[in-house]
């Protein structure tokens, strides 16, 4: 008793310390003055200058368009190779491809975006949003990946021979058997690539031009000349949709779950 | 001669290997249209590799499959006229029970009253008329295997295949099933292939048995036949319960075994050839000392709710097991009386062709 006390007040204590500064931040946003020290009052001034700044805000909405694409054509691309490599029978090819994959999982992301920059200069692609984009696709493929092929590994290969018994072709068996058994995956790859993408600041500060910037790089470049409170509230409602992203892959992952063990 | 049927089914000198290891060698048999077959044998037999060659799920690397008398090697399962019930189901979860037995005939494209009249009378078939809407997580062990029957039905196979459906139900429900199943096979009129490793289950439901061991057939005929006539050591002691005892064939119609001079009905094969004699438990008497022809000591007595299981030993030390309807008490010195008939001789190593021709060679005069 006396354990588990001490076990959740540590544990506590160790989530307000991690919280503090994200708490700090959302309250000042809320600050009537002009910086984080001394509180002017509370106020939406903050807010209001947010959404008058059209500069932040088409960045913003680039920020979420670039998200939505990278994560939908990674989950894509990452669910044809899942499928691709599942058809391996030999274990050596199937742990080599893996090995790559996962190489490029644990990889920094400062070198992915040297990489790729190298890569961009050489074939003399212009940096703007294709180049951040097919940037973004390639570092969600393998998490992608890593979501779904477990679940295919998993799925029970009777359903595909029942499927073929039934007079399925190749076409109808992936469309109506395999997707829909590993579509929970397929989600909750996609969530985990779109906030990787939202995150991404190292790759996106390497491979991005001029005219194309998203919010994280936008905020270092600006945070450079004094943090403004505007950042603040920018922060503090990203910090929100952060919550609902998390809330929704949670609700997707248990939902997946309790339906895979109804089917055992 | 009458011209025979032609067999539905036809494999030639089947083999096939996974990695070096060869499952099945030289399999041939033929499966004729509208009966009810079982393939019977242990564990690792090679009962599911002949279905899944059937369905096409496997290709055989030797060998020809016959369908209807053409070559079916090369056509794939999704366009031969079988279907399979498969052991765990294989239900699909993200479809309700109207759309799992719908699969099929959707998928033939045919008219949605075609298919809504067909999945109903699938349903009505296997007593599951009202659970059209549920979702397959809702359905109990039982009522899955009927889904899974429904379904494969739905699609009007010319034969179906069912792989151990019953092995994973109670014993109540599996013998309900046992005779449903039956039913249905007699209904539709179309050929069962069953496989299943309870030789109860196969002797009570089948038309027409084959034994398997070893990726081999070991012996196929009616459920009496391979019960009184058992081709090996195999066959007779997996099927029912058995004695066997090593002897000699004097001459025809003479068998020596524990000593002793016996007449019997096997005859064909050579004078003095070493054998071995199967006598069931159900066909021997424990009769007053006097009356037997051997003597036994009664070692150990048991009731089985029909009959007492008694186990006895000569006094050669060999251990004979008999059904008897009165008990007996243990310690007690009693005879062990048989008929003729109650003895099987068989030799050892004879191929099924040999077997039968020698069978015929006596018995048809
Ligand atoms: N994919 C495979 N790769 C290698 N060996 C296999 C494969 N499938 C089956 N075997 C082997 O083939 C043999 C026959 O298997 P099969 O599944 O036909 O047996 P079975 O008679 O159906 O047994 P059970 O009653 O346990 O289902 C077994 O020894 C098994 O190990
Ligand atoms: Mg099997």
């Amino acid at each position: 008793m006396q354990k588990k006390l001490l076990g959740n007040s540590y544990l506590l204590l160790v989530m307000i310390l991690l919280y503090i500064p994200i708490i700090f931040l959302v309250v000042y946003s809320f600050n009537g003055g002009t910086i984080m020290s001394g509180w002017g009052g509370f106020s939406f001034v903050h807010y209001q200058e947010l959404f008058a700044d059209t500069r932040l805000l088409k960045i913003l909405l680039d920020t979420f368009i670039l998200a939505i694409s990278s994560a939908t054509i990674a989950a894509f691309i990452g669910t044809v190779g899942a499928l691709f490599l599942d058809g391996i029978q030999n274990k050596k090819t199937l742990n080599t491809f893996l090995s790559f994959n996962n190489v490029l999982l644990v990889s920094p992301d400062v070198t992915i975006g040297v990489s790729f920059l190298i890569l961009f200069t050489i074939l003399g692609f212009s940096l703007g949003f294709v180049s951040v984009l097919v940037s973004h696709i390639a570092f969600s493929i393998p998490i992608v990946l890593l979501m779904v092929l477990p679940r295919l590994r998993e799925m029970d290969n009777t359903l595909v021979m029942a499927a073929r018994d039934l007079g399925a072709k190749r076409g109808t068996i992936l469309s109506q058997i395999v997707i829909p058994e590993i579509w929970p995956s397929i989600m909750a790859g996609f969530l985990l690539a779109l906030t990787y993408s939202l995150d991404d600041f190292a790759v996106t500060f390497f491979v991005t031009g001029n005219g194309f910037s998203t919010l994280s790089v936008e905020i270092y470049s600006r945070a450079r000349q004094g943090v403004s409170l505007e950042i603040n509230a920018l922060s503090a409602l990203m910090f929100a949709v952060s919550l609902l992203l998390v809330f929704t892959y949670y609700l997707y992952t248990t939902y997946a779950d309790k339906k895979a063990r109804l089917t055992k | 001669m009458d011209k025979k049927v032609l067999p539905v089914i036809e494999f030639k000198n089947v083999g096939l290997s996974f990695d070096n290891n060869t499952i099945l060698k030289n399999v041939s048999f033929e499966i004729e249209a509208g009966q009810f077959y079982t393939l019977l044998g242990p564990s690792g037999s090679g009962k599911s590799t002949i279905l899944n060659l059937i369905s096409g799920q496997l290709s055989a690397d030797a060998g020809e499959i016959l369908f209807d008398g053409k070559v079916i090697n090369n056509i794939p399962a999704e366009s031969r006229r079988v279907n399979t019930v498969f052991q765990n189901y294989a239900l699909f979860p993200n479809m309700t029970v109207f759309d799992n037995v719908a699969f099929g005939p959707k998928l033939k494209k045919l008219p949605k009253d075609t298919i809504k009249a067909k999945v109903r009378e699938m349903l009505a078939l296997v007593k599951l008329e009202a659970f059209e809407n549920r979702a397959i997580q809702e359905l109990s062990g039982g009522q899955k295997q009927r889904v899974a029957i429904a379904r494969a039905l739905a699609n009007e196979p010319d034969v179906l295949l069912l792989d151990e459906p019953l092995s994973a139900l109670d014993y109540k429900l599996r013998k309900q099933m046992q005779s449903e199943l039956r039913a249905i096979q007699k209904r539709l009129g179309i050929t069962f292939i069953f496989v299943t490793h309870d030789q109860e289950e196969a002797l009570a439901m089948s038309d027409w048995i084959f034994i398997m061991n070893d990726g081999k057939i070991q012996q196929n005929g009616t459920p009496v036949d391979i019960y009184d006539e058992p081709i090996n050591h195999f066959v007779a002691d997996f099927i029912g319960e058995s004695n066997i005892v090593n002897g000699v064939m004097k001459q025809d119609y003479l068998v020596n075994f524990v000593g002793k001079d016996f007449e019997n009905l096997d005859a064909g094969m050579r004078p003095n050839e070493a054998v071995e004699v199967v006598l069931r438990p159900e066909d021997l008497d424990l009769v007053p000392i006097e009356q037997g022809k051997l003597v036994v000591t009664i070692a150990d007595q048991s009731f089985r709710g029909d009959f007492y299981e008694i186990t006895a030993i000569d006094d050669d030390g060999n251990e004979w097991k008999v059904q008897a309807t009165n008990p007996s008490s243990v310690g007690a010195r009693v005879g062990l009386d048989f008929g003729p008939e109650d003895i099987h001789v068989m030799r050892f190593n004879e191929s099924e062709d040999d077997f039968d021709a020698r069978i015929e060679s006596y018995e048809g005069e």
